[in-house]
């Protein structure tokens, strides 16, 4: 009986590494061929491309997590990502202090205290956490314009501090190494933690975890806070690999962002959920996105494909799980 | 109580098989039903009283057999059917429209109400009327439901059902949240429904009642009919003995207790919900509450336990005075609280049996916040053990461990079995309603506070789990645990109890001394405010 159990568990986790290996498949045969005739999609470079393209979602995808888990949700990560972005490069040109670290730092801080905002809004009040993070969405957004005067502060290529700043962090496996390093940090947090475990009991059942004596509110101010300061991670690395603060990067980022999160089968209604589903969900979508565009499909034709997977994936965890 | 013999069959099923995943909910499960009359559907839990229920209220299909109505086969496959065929059902967790008011919910999916485009009340009240009336319900057509009491909600669910011309009423544990009174209105409508030559299927747990109102009960056991007796040949022994599959003596009443030191003094308790409650309790003691449902029992438990705001009166825990704000303040001052809905209150249905045992103690079982998963397993094995917990698969009911699940004596071995570690993985959505609840008492047991509140242990669980919870309660009193237990099963806090409190809109109206009491005394208490001891 436990062995069936176990290797249905291990079938379910499987399932959505099946689709991805499934799409890599896909992705392979119908890939472009070089001169050479070995297939582009193949190269390590186009490989690695796709590892730092979905870094940025993937970091703030792994936050969206655990916000879920709690049976929250954050739509304000793309204007808190903006926000940073913009702080990292007004500090690095302004000449606010001669130090990298500072600038990251300020950027990151802020976009934490947004997040802490978010979290302490929610568990002081009980106003659902869709509207809470809806309304610092359009504030936030607001505050990183008013900061900038809705100009983008360009970041230069040539020797001085901001232009070193952009070419350590917009290298590859700086990049790729933040991301595997916080999905690591987070999967730890999540399934050996007391703090994890609260997590998910507090999107279980919260009345429960009430009695239970949980730390209810200390849970979701975090699990926010978290959300806001590794989307203000992702900010720096977005400064970096644009080379500029954008006031209005990172647009419908939180919907990249909980896609990733639901492919990887996450109940949006919470309790349930891994990073492992969610790292794999990112995965899905950054191989599908790279396999479309090398064989040049249409960017318009590429949302209704992704719109078709989303709900598919779903569909389908929704059938295995008995739900 | 009437035997009509000489009635024919009404309803047959025969051969229903329901299966989910790979387990047997139903296992060629067989039931027949005379007009007019009442029939129990008896059964520890999981023995698919419920899901017989649903399948013949047409809310759950059969994967085989088959169901006739006065021998013709029918086909109930939606509530829809089971309508156009007469059948109505009360579920124990009401279906109501919580925020639709009464009329609506009579009227709402009803073939028997020829809705017009728009809404008229005065139809919809010329409709509803003689149903209320018939049930003996006094609420308005527009009230909403969700200010009715749970008993007046479950006479509205009857109304409807009558107003769907249901000459069948199922009913699934109508009493289970019911205190007496409710439940004597109850079965007087039940006797006037029989009259009119309705028939009931009525399942619960109660054997009281079911030796009252019913004529035949049919019991069920791991999914199959054990067979159908008619009530004035058999006895409670003879039942139990069917439902469990070996002899089960309902446990004496404990020896009387030796009471220890004083833990708790509540001195002129108030909250928005209780006046002037005063009462002590010592170490090795268990005090009863009982009331009516609203009569404060269940909020005395939320004062304790930081739930509502005490308003003025003191709290004293071994001396100390506390007036706890939350459930954490109040069990770090030793008091814990296993309450009323497990469900809603109490389990993390997605969670683990181990995850939901362990979950208030974590930070014991973790250094530097990384949980410590080989003491969280360790923590947990004898806990589990003492609570009889090891009978936990639903697939494989093991019954003789319940033999060996009581040495709680003998020493725990160091390591933790695989079959133990097993269980301790399975989801609790997936345990018997016994078992989900000997986990959240598991959770109490680990954290061990001083105080224990026990808010209605043991309601909607079968009898073998509520003597496994009665021996465990002997236990932890003899361990020196001063327990407060809430009980709507008169019966239960006369065989467990030292004490028993008698609560009336939120006063304290009567207080026993357990060997004094008696049903008649704790009701009259429990019914007239004033009529002290």
């Amino acid at each position: 009986m436990p062995a069936v159990r176990a290797s249905a568990g291990l079938l379910r986790r499987a399932q959505s590494l099946a689709a991805l290996l499934g799409i890599l498949l896909l992705a392979i045969a119908i890939s472009p061929t070089a001169s050479d005739g070995s297939r582009i999609f193949l190269e390590a470079g186009n490989l690695t491309d796709i590892l730092r393209q979905v870094s940025l979602i993937g970091i703030i995808s792994l936050a969206m997590t655990l916000v879920i888990l709690t049976g929250g949700i954050d739509l304000s990560v793309g204007s808190i990502l903006a926000l940073s972005t913009a702080l990292a490069a007004m500090f690095l040109t302004r000449g606010y202090t001669t130090h990298i670290a500072v600038a990251i730092l300020a950027a990151v801080a802020a976009a934490a205290l947004a997040g802490a905002l978010n979290g302490v809004v929610i568990a002081r009040t009980g106003i659902q956490p869709f509207i809470v993070t809806l309304a610092s969405m359009i504030g936030v957004r607001g505050l990183a314009k008013w900061l900038t005067n809705n100009q983008n502060i360009d970041i230069g290529f040539g020797k001085d501090l901001a232009a070193g700043f952009a070419a350590i962090f917009r290298e590859k496996a700086i990049v790729i190494g933040a991301y595997a390093g916080a999905a690591a940090l987070f999967w730890v947090v999540l399934a050996r933690t007391v703090f994890g475990r609260h997590v998910r009991a507090v999107g279980d059942n919260e009345k429960a975890a009430e009695y239970a004596g949980l730390p209810i509110r200390a849970t979701k101010i975090w699990v926010y806070t978290l959300s806001g300061l590794f989307t203000g991670f992702a900010g720096v690395l977005y400064a970096a690999e644009n080379h500029q603060g954008n006031p209005n990067a990172g647009v419908a980022y939180e919907l990249d962002a909980i896609a990733a999160v639901v492919i990887g089968g996450t109940r949006l209604s919470g309790g349930k959920g891994s990073i492992s589903g969610t790292i794999v969900g990112t995965l899905i979508m950054g191989v599908l996105t790279n396999m479309l565009r090398l064989n040049n499909v249409d960017s318009n034709v590429e949302m209704m494909i992704k719109a078709a997977i989303i709900v598919l994936a779903v569909a389908v965890q929704r059938e295995r799980n008995g739900n | 109580m009437g035997h009509n013999r000489s009635l024919p069959e009404h309803l047959q099923a025969v051969g229903i098989t329901k299966r989910y995943g790979g387990v047997y909910a139903l296992k060629g499960a067989s039931f027949s039903l005379r007009a007019g009359e009442v029939h129990a559907l008896v059964g520890e839990n999981g023995a698919g009283k419920s899901t017989l229920a649903r399948i013949l209220a047409g809310s759950t299909r059969a994967d085989s057999g088959a169901i006739s109505i006065h021998g013709a086969p029918v086909e109930i496959a939606t509530p829809l059917d089971a309508q156009r065929l007469g059948i109505g059902i009360i579920y124990q967790e009401l279906d109501l429209f919580p925020d639709l008011t009464a009329g609506e919910n009579i009227v709402i999916g009803n073939l028997h109400f020829p809705e017009g485009r728009l809404v008229s009340f005065r139809r919809m009240e010329e409709f509803c009327r003689p149903f209320l009336r018939q049930v003996g319900l006094a609420c308005g057509i527009r009230q909403t439901v969700a200010t009715l009491s749970i008993g007046q909600m479950q006479l509205l669910a009857i109304a409807r059902a009558l107003s769907m011309d249901a000459r069948i009423l199922l009913m699934d544990e109508p009493t289970s949240s019911l205190f007496d009174d409710a439940a004597e209105r109850l079965f007087g409508l039940i006797a006037a429904l029989k009259q009119r030559g309705v028939s009931i299927v009525y399942v619960s747990h109660k054997m009281d009642e079911i030796f009252r109102i019913c004529d035949r009960a049919t019991v069920l056991r791991d999914g199959e009919t054990i067979g159908t007796v008619e009530m004035a040949g058999t006895s409670v022994n003879e039942l139990i003995r069917m439902m469990v599959g070996r002899e089960l003596r309902m446990t004496a009443r404990a020896a009387r207790r030796v009471a220890g030191e004083l833990v708790l003094a509540v001195e002129k308790l108030a909250t928005a919900k209780l006046r002037d409650v005063s009462f002590e309790l010592r170490r090795g003691e268990v005090l009863g509450i009982a009331g009516l449902v609203g009569s404060g029992r269940s909020e005395l438990g939320a004062a304790l336990f930081g739930l509502d705001r005490i308003t003025s009166g003191t709290v004293r825990v071994q001396g100390e005075l506390r007036a706890p704000r939350s459930p954490r303040d109040a069990m770090a001052s030793g008091i814990g609280l296993l309450p009323e809905d497990r469900r809603l209150e109490g389990l993390m249905m997605r969670m683990s049996v181990l995850e939901n045992a362990t979950l208030a103690v974590l930070p014991r079982l973790s250094g530097l916040g990384f949980i410590d998963r080989r003491r969280e397993h360790a923590s947990l094995a004898p806990v589990a053990r003492q609570l009889a917990l090891n009978c936990a698969s639903p697939a494989a009911p093991v019954r003789s461990c319940e033999e060996i699940s009581w040495q709680a004596e003998a020493p725990a071995p160091p390591s933790v079995n695989p079959a133990m570690s097993a269980i301790f993985s399975q989801p609790v959505s997936q345990l018997s309603g016994g078992n989900q609840q000997k986990v959240l008492l598991a959770r109490w047991l680990l954290l061990n506070p001083t105080v224990l509140f026990l808010d209605d242990p043991t309601r909607g669980i079968d009898i073998g789990a509520k003597q496994d919870i009665y021996r465990l309660i002997d236990e932890l009193a003899a361990a020196g645990k001063a327990i407060i237990l809430v009980s709507s099963e008169l019966p239960e806090l006369l065989r467990c109890c030292d004490r028993i409190l008698v609560l009336n809109e939120g006063r304290v109206t009567a207080h026993f001394d357990a060997a004094e009491a008696t049903q008649e005394k704790i009701m009259s208490a429990a019914t007239n405010a004033g009529a002290g001891a």
